[in-house]
């Protein structure tokens, strides 16, 4: 929290710097540009489907939409963990980010002087205006700032689409092509599918269904494996089941954002092999939660085959619930689900 | 809304209607409470008792989930309704109940101050806390009540639903800023799907509270005549309002604190009852606490079944026929609402 914090101030700082400052570069910048025009107007064109409907629940309208994105850009604002993560991972460097939704094993991945850019749902406009960013990427829980952002600089949507291990192809090789880094890119691909293969086998070996659930405030959700449809919005509950192959013990839960409210008596009746675990309160760091452990440590729970067999596996819920896809969070993820390699 | 009934102590000629009322009640608390003890994922019939089940898993589910969710529900039900009824006699208004004087906002705000100051608390502390900011709660509607000088019968509540809407702007504002909306969100939705040994006891001291309303009906049906009234018959008007606000307080926070917000029941169940045997407190304390508790059981095991093998949280299914019936009571020939 403090070392946020102190990123915050900092940038803070580094944000007035720069605004006195801005007369003294803009003369600098514009020489620059003089001197090469070629290399300011090379531009990859990133077309996606954009759900033009913004509000909650409603059925989303879909527009083609183009975006020509600058190759190498200098200053970039990312609103999606998951694209932070691989930004990073692949050399690159974020300037301007929603600090406090950064997570701690990703804070090396901003910029020294990165600005607080607002929250994971809404933007701070006009501190982006000010810090005039050449790159914006949107995603998820913030794909409907595209409108509001787009009008400040080139804006894309990197929300998940055709399933986790295609958006994580997709947008690796995108934003290594981007960045100049598609070896980088190739190289991580290619250790994160060999990875999740392990795991996959892992989870095979191990055998026996599965169950996700989420824990907050106490009570307990079932998650659901993906229905196939391309909602992606019950996904992260999916991904243990979708990515990692695990056999669900209940097959009909509804993809429902945070899954199906259920009660301990529904663990001991459909009684999986292995439970994972993703801890919200965790996730989202609610102070004075009562941990999963502690709920799960109860009398119904303990006579299940998970708890009696040690097989309650606990997820980063970091990873799980709030970056899922970028390139060092699924190396996470891979870690989290090898640990049914031990049991 | 039958006039008020004698208060005489006298025992009035039980009319049919009513006794039928009264069995009609205790009947259905019977077979509800029944019901829900052998509805749920597992299997825990009657005949899985007898003959043991598979490893005796039947009877130790009815021990440490079933009959605790069902005295839960029954807790629950009884003494939030017994809290709406007290609340009524002390504003001497029939449209008020815990969930529309802002005492519930106000509970929620207790927690959401224990979430952020003293995260580490005890369940037991943040109910103290919770209860607390409900007593601060019930005070500052009284003493706003007393303030307004119109006391029409719906702008009580429309005031308390107005305060109420405030103390839910700031508590949203801080769990907003703080990141810890949907933590509160899932902590104040009404649910009883994670009740079970271990986990519900709190309502215990909910339930005591509807014990000392019950000893203490008598006074409460006295105040409600008004402040004059029963101060001319020696009544110590203030201690009697402070141990309504109390028994309120500490009804409310306790729920919330366990099971999340409940709401409507505090304030369909209470006017029923008056429509069936009048506002005698002391005669109609059985009657709401019966009937609350036969409300809620009904909706959660409707809660259990709608979609099972999952739940619906309990306080969508209560929403929903509360506010049918509370429409009904507005609407209904004759009533004084408008």
């Amino acid at each position: 929290m403090s070392a946020t914090r102190s990123i915050a101030a900092l940038g803070l700082v580094a944000a007035s710097a720069l605004a006195l400052s801005a007369c003294a570069s803009t003369s600098a910048e514009g020489d620059a540009a003089a001197e090469a025009p070629a290399a300011e107007s090379e531009t990859i064109s990133y077309t996606w489907d954009r759900n033009t409907v913004t509000e909650e629940g409603a059925d989303p309208v879909y527009e083609e939409t183009t975006v020509e994105v600058p190759v190498d850009p200098q200053k970039i604002v990312v609103f999606d963990m998951a694209v932070l993560d691989t930004i990073g991972a692949l050399g690159g460097e974020v300037a301007g980010a929603p600090l406090e939704s950064v997570p701690d094993y990703l804070e090396d991945h901003l910029a020294d002087d990165a600005f607080n850019a607002g929250t994971l749902f809404e933007a701070d406009l006009i501190e982006i205006e000010a810090q005039q960013p050449d790159l914006i990427v949107v995603g998820g829980r913030s794909a409907a700032l595209w409108e509001d952002l787009n009008e400040i600089a080139p804006t894309i949507d990197l929300s998940m689409r055709d399933g986790f291990l295609a958006t994580l192809e997709a947008n690796t090789a995108f934003l290594g092509e981007v960045l100049g880094a598609e070896d980088e890119a190739a190289a991580a691909l290619e250790e994160l599918t060999a990875g999740i293969d392990e795991a996959k086998a892992a989870v095979t070996e191990a055998g026996g269904s599965g169950l996700g659930i989420m824990v907050s405030g106490g009570e307990l959700s079932a998650l659901a494996p993906s229905k196939g449809d391309g909602d992606t919005r019950g996904a992260r509950g999916g991904l243990i089941y979708d990515v990692f192959g695990v056999d669900p013990v209940v097959e009909d839960v509804e993809a429902a954002t945070h899954g199906e409210p259920i009660s301990f008596e529904f663990l001991l009746e459909h009684d999986p092999e292995w439970l994972w675990v993703v801890d919200r309160d965790a996730a989202v760091a609610t102070e004075g939660a009562q941990a999963a452990e502690v709920v799960l440590d109860n009398e119904i729970v303990n006579q299940t085959t998970a708890a009696e067999e040690d097989h309650i596996l606990y997820l980063d819920p970091t990873a799980w619930y709030i970056v899922f896809g970028g390139i060092d969070t699924t190396q996470r993820m891979i870690d989290d689900v090898l640990q049914i390699a031990g049991r | 809304m039958t006039a008020i009934a004698t208060s005489t102590g006298v025992p009035v000629q039980a009319r049919p209607r009513r006794a039928w009322a009264g069995a009609l009640i205790g009947v259905a608390l019977l077979v509800l409470s029944v019901a829900s003890l052998f509805i749920g994922v597992s299997d825990v019939s009657p005949l899985a008792l007898v003959t043991g089940g598979p490893d005796g898993r039947a009877a130790f589910l009815l021990i440490v989930s079933r009959i605790p969710r069902t005295l839960a529900l029954l807790l629950v039900g009884a003494t939030l309704a017994i809290a709406g009824l007290i609340m009524q006699m002390l504003v001497r208004n029939r449209f008020v109940e815990p969930g529309t004087t802002g005492v519930s906002e106000f509970a929620t705000l207790g927690m959401l101050v224990t979430m952020v100051l003293w995260p580490g608390m005890a369940l037991l502390g943040k109910m103290g806390v919770a209860a607390g900011f409900a007593l601060l709660g019930t005070w500052v509607f009284l003493r706003i009540i007393r303030a307004v000088p119109v006391r029409q019968l719906v702008l009580v509540p429309l005031v308390g639903i107005m305060l109420g809407g405030v103390v839910a702007a700031v508590t949203t504002f801080f769990a907003y800023r703080l990141d810890l909306l949907q933590s509160l969100g899932q902590w104040a939705q009404g649910s009883f799907a994670g009740v079970m040994q271990g986990r519900y006891e709190f309502l215990w001291v909910a339930g005591l509270m509807g014990v000392i309303a019950w000893i203490a009906a008598d006074r409460f049906s006295v105040i409600g005549l008004g402040e004059e009234f029963a101060t001319n018959l020696g009544l110590d008007y203030r201690r009697v309002v402070a141990i309504g606000m109390v028994i309120i307080a500490v009804t409310t926070a306790a729920v919330l604190v366990t099971a999340g917000m409940i709401p409507f029941l505090g304030l369909v169940v209470p006017n029923i009852v008056s429509l069936i045997i009048g506002d005698n407190v002391r005669r109609s304390i059985p009657w709401v606490a019966g009937l609350g508790a036969v409300f809620v059981v009904a909706c959660d095991i409707l809660a259990r079944v709608l979609r099972f093998p999952y739940e619906i949280p309990l306080s969508v299914i209560v929403g929903i026929v509360g506010a049918a019936l509370f429409l009904w009571l507005l609407l209904r020939k004759g009533s004084r609402a408008h």
